[in-house]
C-alpha cells in the first residue's frame, strides 16, 4: 500500500483508454458511479520529490497530492497509459519533465485549451 | 384572503429611490457651464491595480438597489453608520458609500458645496453629484477597520484583526482623502454590453416582472460563482419556504464588480445561471437571473444586511443566507451572517436581528446549510436531514476538474452549464478570471455610453 495518491479523473475518452491499457479493474466509482478516476500511488520519496518540483502542490487530509499544475496532471495520465502503470514509475516519468512541464504551468495563467464539448 | 400570505414588501426607506434623467435635453441643460471630473478606479494603496470603480455604487444607488440611500455620504452619516449602522434618516444601512478624489484633483477642481460637478465615464457625461458638503477622512486604515469590525469591539462575530489580505478593507484603505458628499443623477444612461444587458432588472422592472409572472413570494439566491448541482438543490428545496405555497419565483443576483483571480468570470456566472432554466432543471417560469453592481467588500454579516437591503427592494420576500456567506478568510465567525438573522449583533447596532428593529428590514431570512451527494440515498441530500455519509464537493475539486478539461458528471456540473464555462474559456482562453480578465474588465467596465 502506497503512502499517497493522485487522483487522475477520466471522462469517456480517458475511460476507454485506461481500460485498453488493462487497468480496467482500477478505475473506482464517485457520485453514483458518473465520476470514474484512477487513484496513482505514490511514494513519500515521489511525493517529496513532487512538491520540491512544484510549489503550489499539496497534500490533503486524505494524503491525495493537489494543487499540482495541469500541465503535470495531463502528463501524468498519459504517463499511466503509457506505462500501463498506477505506480510511482508513471510519477517518476513524468517528474522527468519537470522542465517542460514548468514552462508550460507558468503559461497555464494566460492560456489553457479549453476541452472540445458538442 | 388567508392570513397566512405573505405580501411583497415595499422597498427599503418606503420607496424607490430612482434618480436618471432620461430626457437628453433636460440632462444637457442640467449640465450646462458645469465643472466635469472623469471617473477614476480606486486602486490598491500598495499594488495599484484597480480593486473598486464607484460607477458601480452610483449605478446601484441612482437605480434604487440601495435604496433609500441617494448619494455619497456626509461626514456625519459615515459615523452614524460606523457607530450603529443607520443612515441620518434612521433606516438600517451596512456601508458607508463615499464619492473620494485627491488632493490634487479636489485642488484642480476647484469646487465646493453647492457645485454642481459632472462625472465623465468611459470619457462620456454619465452622471451629476450636487455637492453638499466637502469633508476629509483622517485615516482610511481607521476607517477601514471600523467598517468591518474588529475583535475587541465586535466580539460576538469578529474573530481576527481585518488587513490587506481582506479585499473589502483594501477598498477602505484604499479610498481617496477628499470626500464630495452630496446626492447623484444619472444623466446618461449606460447600456449594458451583452450578456449583461438581458440580465439587468433594476429594482422598478424587477418589481414589474414579479407582476407580470404572478409572483407573490420571491426568494432570492444571492451568487459570485457558476452554479453547480448543490447550488441547485438549495436553490429549489429553499423555494419550499414561502406562505401557503413554495415561493413563486426564484431570484438570483448575481453581483457583478471587480473580480479576484481565480473566479470566475461574471458572463460565465450568469449564463451559467440562466443555463440553470434553459436546460430546464428549474422551470423558467420560477426562475430569473440577473444582476446588481457592486464592487464586493466581503463583509459577511455586513453583506449579508446589504443583499437583504438590495432583494427587498427588487421585491423580494424571502432570501436565503448560507455558511460563509459573502465572506473571505475567517475574520468572521462562519455563521455571523445566521447570527445577525437570528439574534441580531449589538456592537453592530441590531440588538435584534435587522428585521425586528425600527427603520428594518421586511425581507424574511432563510437560513440554509448544504446539499450535497449521498451514495445511500442516491441523491443529492441535505445536510441536516440525511444520516449518512455524504460525498462533499469542493469548489477547489470542481475548478481542478474543470481546469483539466474533463466534463463533471451532471450529478455535480450540469452539462448545459459547463457548456456556458467552455464558451468563455474559449472567449478568454482561460476558465477562470486571470490577471488580464481582470485588469482589462476594469478597463471596460460592464457598460458603454453614447454622447449625451
Ligand atoms: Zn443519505
Amino acid at each position: 500500500m502506497a503512502d499517497y495518491f493522485i487522483d487522475v479523473l477520466l471522462d469517456e475518452g480517458r475511460l476507454k483508454a485506461i481500460q485498453e491499457a488493462g487497468l480496467g479493474d482500477q478505475i473506482k466509482y464517485r457520485f453514483a458511479g458518473e465520476l470514474k478516476l484512477v487513484e496513482v500511488h505514490v511514494s513519500e520519496d515521489t511525493k517529496n520529490k513532487v512538491l520540491q518540483e512544484f510549489d503550489t502542490a499539496r497534500t490533503d487530509s486524505r494524503n491525495a497530492i493537489t494543487d499540482v499544475p495541469v500541465a503535470f496532471l495531463r502528463e501524468l495520465y498519459h504517463q499511466v497509459v503509457a506505462k500501463k502503470s498506477l505506480g510511482d514509475d508513471a510519477v517518476l516519468a513524468v517528474l522527468e519533465k519537470s522542465a517542460e512541464i514548468k514552462d508550460l504551468a507558468a503559461k497555464e495563467s494566460e492560456f489553457l485549451p479549453a476541452p472540445e464539448i458538442d | 384572503m388567508s392570513r397566512f400570505l405573505i405580501k411583497r414588501p415595499l422597498p427599503h426607506g418606503g420607496r424607490l429611490v430612482e434618480r436618471v434623467v432620461r430626457d437628453p435635453e433636460r440632462a444637457k441643460k442640467m449640465i450646462k457651464g458645469c465643472p466635469t471630473y472623469d471617473i477614476k478606479p480606486t486602486l490598491h494603496y500598495e499594488s495599484e491595480v484597480p480593486v473598486r470603480n464607484v460607477y458601480r455604487e452610483i449605478m446601484s444607488i441612482c437605480y434604487g438597489f440601495f435604496s433609500p440611500v441617494e448619494g455619497s455620504m456626509s461626514q456625519a452619516e459615515v459615523e452614524r453608520i460606523l457607530k450603529e449602522r443607520r443612515l441620518l434618516n434612521e433606516w438600517i444601512f451596512p456601508y458607508p458609500l463615499v464619492f473620494d478624489i485627491s488632493k490634487e484633483d479636489f485642488k484642480k477642481l476647484g469646487v465646493g458645496s453647492g457645485d454642481r460637478l459632472v462625472l465623465n465615464l468611459k470619457g462620456k457625461p454619465f452622471a451629476i453629484l450636487d455637492i453638499e458638503e466637502v469633508w476629509e477622512i483622517s485615516d482610511t486604515e481607521e476607517l477601514a477597520d471600523k467598517t468591518f469590525g474588529t475583535p475587541e469591539d465586535n466580539p460576538e462575530v469578529v474573530r481576527e484583526k481585518f488587513n490587506k489580505k481582506h479585499p473589502g478593507w483594501v477598498i477602505y484603505k484604499s479610498l481617496n482623502p477628499i470626500v464630495l458628499a452630496g446626492k447623484y443623477t444619472i444623466i446618461n444612461e449606460p447600456i449594458f454590453r451583452p450578456p449583461f444587458d438581458r440580465f439587468w432588472y433594476p429594482p422598478r422592472k424587477a418589481r414589474e416582472e414579479f407582476d407580470k409572472r404572478g409572483w407573490r413570494t420571491v426568494i432570492n439566491h444571492q451568487t459570485r460563482n457558476v452554479p453547480h448541482v448543490g447550488h441547485e438543490f438549495l436553490m429549489k428545496n429553499a423555494a419550499f419556504t414561502g406562505d401557503l405555497e413554495p415561493c413563486h419565483g426564484i431570484l438570483v443576483n448575481a453581483i457583478i464588480g471587480v473580480k479576484r483571480r481565480g473566479d470566475y468570470p461574471d458572463e460565465a456566472i450568469v449564463e451559467g445561471h440562466e443555463a440553470v432554466n434553459t436546460g430546464g432543471y428549474i422551470k423558467n417560469s420560477r426562475h430569473l437571473p440577473t444582476i446588481c453592481l457592486w464592487d464586493m467588500r466581503y463583509g459577511n454579516p455586513l453583506e449579508s444586511l446589504l443583499h437583504g437591503i438590495i432583494r427587498q427592494n427588487m421585491g423580494c420576500t424571502h432570501h436565503m443566507f448560507g455558511r460563509d456567506h459573502a465572506a473571505v478568510g475567517e475574520y468572521y465567525d462562519k455563521w455571523s451572517t445566521q447570527i445577525l438573522w437570528n439574534e441580531g449583533i449589538p456592537s453592530f447596532g441590531f440588538p435584534a436581528p435587522p428585521t425586528d428593529v425600527p427603520y428594518g428590514l421586511e425581507i424574511r431570512p432563510q437560513n440554509m446549510r448544504e446539499f450535497s451527494f449521498c451514495p445511500t440515498c442516491k441523491e443529492m441530500a441535505y445536510s441536516e436531514t440525511c444520516g449518512h455519509e455524504r460525498e462533499k464537493l469542493s469548489g477547489s475539486f470542481l475548478r481542478g476538474m474543470v481546469a483539466q478539461g474533463v466534463q463533471p458528471p451532471s450529478i455535480i456540473m450540469r452539462p448545459e452549464v459547463f457548456k456556458v464555462v467552455v464558451k468563455w474559456w474559449k472567449h478568454f482562453n482561460y476558465p477562470f478570471c486571470n490577471e488580464k480578465y481582470v485588469i482589462n474588465k476594469e478597463k471596460e467596465l460592464e457598460v458603454d455610453l453614447k454622447d449625451l
